[in-house]
């Protein structure tokens, strides 16, 4: 059976475009949230094996969200796919305790490089 | 907070951003242009909320965003719905390029909003264009995008 991932991006894009990019991988997309608080009341229910998390989020951002989720469910693995890809940005998504960290734009084999790495 | 960048340092951590992520988002080459875009545009804005008092806003030719939206969707209509939201996330990725390389050079960590999209040429309010970038690509379609700082502000720097 596939591993399952939540994506969670306000943008529709970078859902297709994972969705192309892990067609005929073990992956699959099992839900898609457009903000953190949809994201927050379907993680329990979905219980995805990896979160993919935006950061630059309308409402809560992203490492608000993954923080809210990581305190209810403390084994929840979460990747941050953003541009914000510098020190600062890195910093605060480990301390909040994301597995991961997906620069974009990204490419194939960088998603499955996170995703392998995170569900080794 | 605010940071002083020389203008000039600045102009060309954005050229760098437009450039990359341009190409690497949708296959597209662009270099600086003399003119402005004068077709049919779109706009995209943001406005950095941490770090720096300064928006970014995108004019672009609509054909070439849609060219774009249709390599990055792999379909060969697309709807106004995909050109809006892939101008939006090719902004959000581009400003987040701009971010990094500010921190890069400033070690100050930016965050900005979520982009906004309008179609025509939209201004921000209260605001005055510090510097403009005009580009073109291979097909004669170009972008523009403006440096907007507060109006109260009449330094020239960043």
């Amino acid at each position: 059976m596939g591993k399952r991932i939540m994506v969670v991006d306000d943008s529709r894009m970078v859902a297709l475009q994972m969705q192309n990019l892990l067609e005929g991988t073990d992956y699959e997309i099992a839900a898609y949230c457009r903000n953190g608080d949809e994201a927050i009341a379907q993680y329990g229910q979905v219980l995805p094996d990896v979160v993919t998390m935006d950061i630059i989020m309308p409402g809560l951002d992203g490492l608000e969200t993954a923080q809210a989720i990581l305190e209810e469910h403390g084994d929840a693995k979460i990747i941050m796919v953003s541009s914000l890809a510098y020190d600062d940005t890195f910093d605060e998504a480990r301390a909040i305790g994301a597995k991961g960290f997906v620069d974009k734009p990204f490419e194939k084999e960088q998603l499955l490089e996170a995703l392998e790495k995170i569900l080794d | 907070m605010d940071t002083a960048i020389e203008q000039k340092k600045l102009e060309e951590m954005l050229d760098k951003a437009v450039r990359e992520v341009t190409e690497k988002t949708a296959g597209v080459h662009l270099h600086l242009g003399s003119m402005p875009p004068a077709g049919e545009l779109c706009t995209v804005h943001i406005t950095f909320k941490k770090g720096f008092q300064s928006s970014l806003t995108l004019y672009a030719d609509s054909s070439m965003l849609a060219r774009m939206t249709r390599s990055v969707i792999r379909k060969e209509r697309v709807s106004a719905q995909d050109l809006e939201d892939f101008s939006k996330e090719y902004f959000n990725i581009l400003c987040g390029r701009v971010a990094a390389l500010l921190y890069k050079a400033t070690k100050v960590p930016a965050r900005f909003g979520v982009p906004s999209f309008h179609q025509g040429r939209y201004k921000p309010e209260g605001q005055r264009a510090q510097f403009a970038l005009n580009y073109a690509d291979d097909y004669r379609e170009g972008a523009q995008l403006i440096h907007y700082v507060p109006c109260h502000r009449a330094d020239t720097t960043h």
